[in-house]
């Protein structure tokens, strides 16, 4: 039984096929940015090569294709619904033309406080079907309060509609601005996203690879099934960095606060583990303009990676954040951080006297040894990675708790270890050491980690469940589940009802996950007076399948 | 997306895990509704605008300001720690040029704590404001602060412990105290002999809505403000005057609130009381953190919004307009003589009857304060529970003449003799020394 992963990168297509006892295969093809299928072609060609297609089970793709549309502005024209009542102007969060906002509002505790203006919905609606719009989002603050004016919103594009996307079914979590731009990246990369899904089943077809089941990496570091990505597109936006971080969790044993580098060509990512376990972003992840509710983990990316250009500026040696091209040990011609490490001994890759020679021409003219000048531009880019790690470890302990068990309890965190991976991640392996004085380690393998990570990824997915018992009703927006409750609900059975309705989630999503892996993450219950005696319990149970890896080889 | 024209730091702690009992107003679930609002609303993710974690506070920062007995952690949870270091951390934002405002949204509150503390009075133990005023000055210089109260109770706390200091101006607008706790507030009340004229209480009939408060901004706060030239404007922003505050009268809205908020400009704003926590809270909350923020809040209204109904009477009006002309003569002409107390000895001296309606009991107190021609003068304050032990509290202030601090330390040191007072603390702002005797 062999678990496929491939990591679409910027610069190579990883891909590695993965045993009960190791790794039994594993590749790298160029990127072809134009033609990703090709490049996944290529991957999927090249393994099976080396393995036999019969002995797949799985493959877990990461694709940059989604993040790209976005990012090159590659995208659908969409058609935005949008229901606001009382609060900011919601035109200063208009992400397209199409933006409509229907009179109507619902409230904190998801009363309607005012009905959708019907008239004004159809008109709307009409506005966007003269336009041409296919696909729709439908958004209402307060939707995972009460969803009824987005069902409403989605009732009046019957028929109209190729697709449509309800705020509340992205996630329970609150955020009416950055629902308005998850629900508006998921039209905007739905049609794209489809047809790429189409093809890479085809794909798979005629590989030998038809029976594979097929996942789809997110940036939480979890995967979810390729039916339901087809559905929810924007969750597979960066999931790159994601797919490092679990390769880390699956090739080294981690336990402890930890930091993880993953040291690109222009970047090097950032990551940090509390007690082993990596952590993640409190919101939600930023792409374009925007800020959205997508699950991420809490990476950081800095302008320092192999290919950083090294330079002179009034005598002060600088690294990055610029690329100008590749280094001279591959044909570029202006040193790089890798030059710096070649001509140290550290690295051996590419043309080390072409490399050299290079970079002792490149100093002499500036008037420095080359000596100096590879030993600064080290430390330059070491301090930097040092500094912004510092920086983001303070962040994270800055970070806004509500209780006073949290603020008191609360430890910070403090990197006892650090995990490195990625090209370069070897030759700065001693600089970081001496820089942080914490054991550094770099795994073996490390240079296909994220294809690894990609591989071994489990499937994760969250909900949350909120039961107000004034009202006698428990709602999970997400699975769009609501039930009406007894008075006496509490919040054990609030807690047992999210456990329950997690798992069976899972399986009809087909996935056998053990429910070991279930986990309540927040649980709060608040008595609601009013006047001077308690009227109900306001509800709010978060859970969710941890983040993790099928198995480790360290 | 919206950018902050002045930056803001927002400390949010709801205090999830306290409450005085579970069905008091000032309970668990009273920011829930107000940070589902923020949330939703986006509000952290406006540039410019970021939300910070609470200081907690020390022992030291409580005892700079108050007379605690018998002493601090005896009466002192650690969700007040909490709510005095939010404050704080607002201070620290502003005053280190983190940001340009901050808002601690804190709780449980602090505006009725007053300079002796024996236990808690009207939802508060200690004075948050006060404490984050001491421990501006000790960290960062002398400072002139301005105080504006615009909760809807009189801030008898506030205006105790300050009662004394002519660096610290306290403006209260409030429902009249002849028809809400605690009673007090009155425009005669302006302050000590030392400071007169630097405490200015302004008494609003019930039913008062956006006119008539704005009509005291303009006409009375502003003026003063801007004769008086603060170094910090302090916003000690209790919303209980909303229209749907279940423990008040007045008819004030969200809009009302921000607006307030636009022409006082505030440096800080610390949050006091506000009990309507579904139909008030979430709303005011948000238009006072977007008018800091100068942000529009002409989207922020209440679903039951009526400007219409909500506005107040003729008489009202005329009523406030009547204030309006009376009371800034209080501060630019101040009466030669405070409103009590009688002098004796060289020392003018006041005696009070506190009633702590939390704690259901009350306090006796004699509050007496050097008359000194070369400083401020010390205080000393000689109180208890009835029939409880006796303590003694006596403060050096920061400017002392070398007499008056030889004097406040020779009344210690005799009280450790030979006084009947139980507890003895010292406040020696000049030494930065606070110290308890007898415990």
């Amino acid at each position: 039984m062999l678990l496929l992963g491939i990591d679409v990168g910027g610069t190579h297509t990883d891909a590695v096929a993965a045993g009960e006892d190791g790794i039994k295969a594993r590749v790298k093809v160029a990127t072809v940015h134009e033609n990703l299928l090709s490049s996944i072609q290529n991957a999927l060609e090249a393994i099976t090569a080396e393995v036999d297609p019969g002995l797949i089970q799985q493959l877990n793709l990461s694709t940059t294709l989604s993040t790209n549309s976005i990012v090159e502005g590659k995208v659908e024209d969409v058609g935005m619904i949008v229901s606001a009542g009382p609060g900011i102007d919601p035109y200063s969060v208009m992400p397209c033309k199409n933006y409509h906002v229907i009179p109507g509002a619902v409230d904190h505790r998801g009363t309607e406080t005012s009905p959708i203006d019907s008239n004004a919905l159809k008109a709307a609606v009409d506005s966007c079907v003269a336009d041409g719009i296919k696909v729709f989002a439908s958004v209402s603050k307060f939707s995972p309060r009460n969803p009824s004016h987005e069902k409403t919103m989605q009732l009046a594009l019957n028929g109209k509609a190729d697709f449509i996307t309800l705020g509340h079914k992205l996630t329970g979590r609150l955020n009416f601005p950055r629902r308005i731009a998850t629900a508006y990246y998921n039209c905007a990369v739905w049609r794209i996203f489809n047809n790429f899904a189409d093809a890479v089943s085809g794909t798979l077809e005629k590989t030998g690879l038809g029976h594979v089941k097929v996942n789809i990496l997110k940036a939480d570091g979890g995967t979810m099934p390729f039916q339901l990505s087809r559905d929810l597109p924007v969750q597979s936006i960066f999931s790159g960095p994601a797919a490092s971080v679990m390769g880390i969790i699956a090739l080294c044993d981690i336990t402890q606060d930890s930091i993880i580098y993953d040291v690109g060509g222009t970047t090097t990512d950032i990551a940090i583990f509390v007690s082993g376990a990596p952590l993640i972003e409190r919101d939600g992840i930023h792409i374009g303009s925007y800020p959205t509710l997508v699950r991420a983990l809490k990476v950081r990316s800095i302008g320092i990676g192999g290919d950083s250009a090294v330079s002179l500026q009034s005598g002060t040696v600088r690294v990055g954040p610029n690329r100008l091209g590749p280094s001279m040990a591959f044909d570029g011609n202006h040193p790089t951080l890798t030059d710096a490490l070649i001509w140290k001994g550290s690295c051996h890759c590419g043309s080390i006297e072409k490399s050299k020679k290079g970079f002792a021409d490149f100093a002499a003219k500036n008037n420095i040894s080359p000596d100096e000048l590879a030993e600064k531009a080290i430390n330059t880019a070491v301090g930097t990675i040092h500094d912004e790690t510092r920086q983001l470890v303070d962040e994270i302990n800055q970070q806004p708790v509500y209780t006073i068990h949290e603020l008191l309890e609360n430890r910070r965190i403090v990197p006892r270890k650090i995990y490195m991976m990625g090209g370069p991640a070897e030759a700065l392996k001693d600089s970081i050491f001496q820089k942080f004085q914490l054991s550094t380690e770099v795994p073996p393998n490390y240079d296909v980690a994220n294809a690894v990570g990609a591989a071994l990824t489990r499937t994760t997915t969250d909900i949350e469940l909120f039961a107000d018992t004034e009202k006698g009703v428990m709602f999970i927006p997400s699975l769009g589940y609501r039930e009406n409750i007894p008075r006496g609900y509490k919040l054990h059975d609030a807690e047992k009802d999210a456990m329950s309705h997690l798992l069976s989630h899972l399986g009809d999503l087909n996935i056998a996950s053990a429910g070991e892996n279930a986990e309540i993450t927040a649980s709060s219950s608040f008595n609601m007076i009013n006047g001077y005696s308690t009227v109900g319990r306001n509800i709010r149970v978060k859970c969710q399948i941890k983040p993790g890896v099928v198995r480790t080889y360290s | 997306m919206l950018k902050a024209k002045n930056s803001l730091g927002m400390i949010f702690f709801p205090a999830f895990d306290w409450a005085i009992s579970p069905t008091h107003p000032e309970r668990e679930e009273r920011l829930l509704y107000t940070q589902d609002q923020l949330l939703e609303e986006g509000i952290f993710d406006i540039e410019g605008i970021q939300e910070y974690k609470p200081a907690v506070a020390t022992t030291e920062d409580v005892e700079r300001v108050h007379f605690c007995f018998p002493d601090v952690d005896s009466i002192v949870t650690r969700s007040h720690y909490i709510s005095a270091g939010g404050a704080i951390k607002a201070a620290q934002i502003v005053m280190e040029g983190e940001k340009q405002r901050a808002f601690a949204m804190v709780r449980p509150p602090g505006h009725h704590a007053m300079k002796t503390v024996l236990g808690s009075r009207g939802f508060c133990t200690i004075n948050i404001e006060a404490i984050m005023c001491e421990y501006i000055r000790k960290m960062y210089g002398p400072k002139r602060i301005a105080i504006v109260d615009t909760d809807c109770h009189h801030g008898d706390g506030t205006q105790d412990v300050y009662w004394h200091d002519p660096d610290t101006l306290y403006i209260s607008m409030h429902q009249d105290g002849r028809t809400l706790f605690p009673g007090t507030g009155f425009p005669q009340e302006c302050g000590g002999p030392k400071a007169l004229g630097r405490t200015i209480n302004i008494p609003l009939p019930p039913g008062t809505s956006d006119t008539g408060f704005m009509m005291v901004m303009e006409r009375v706060v502003m003026p003063i403000l801007e004769d008086f030239k603060p170094d910090l404007i302090i916003n000690s922003a209790g919303q209980d005057n909303h229209f749907t505050d279940p423990i008040t009268n007045m008819n004030f809205s969200a809009q009302g609130y921000a607006a307030l908020n636009t022409m006082l400009n505030p440096d800080i704003a610390v949050l006091e009381g506000g009990y309507s926590i579904q139909g008030a809270l979430p709303y005011v909350n948000l238009g006072i953190s977007m008018a800091m923020a100068g942000l529009d809040y002409s989207h922020v209204r209440e679903p039951d919004f009526n400007p219409e109904s909500l506005k107040e009477s003729q008489d009202i009006l005329n009523y406030i307009s009547s204030l309006c002309d009376a009371i800034p003569d209080i501060y630019f002409n101040p009466p030669e003589k405070t409103s009590d107390g009688v002098v004796k000895d060289g020392w003018s001296v006041r005696h009070k009857n506190i009633f702590y309606d939390t704690g259901g009991f009350s306090e006796s107190q004699t509050e007496s304060l050097y008359l000194c021609d070369d400083c401020r003068g010390i205080l000393k304050v000689e109180t208890g529970k009835q029939s409880g032990p006796r303590g003694l509290g006596v403060e050096i202030p920061r400017n002392a003449c070398k007499h008056c601090r030889d004097l406040a330390l020779k009344i210690v040191e005799e009280a450790q003799n030979k006084s009947s007072n139980r507890y003895v603390q010292l406040i020696n702002r000049q030494d930065e020394e606070y110290i308890r005797y007898g415990f």
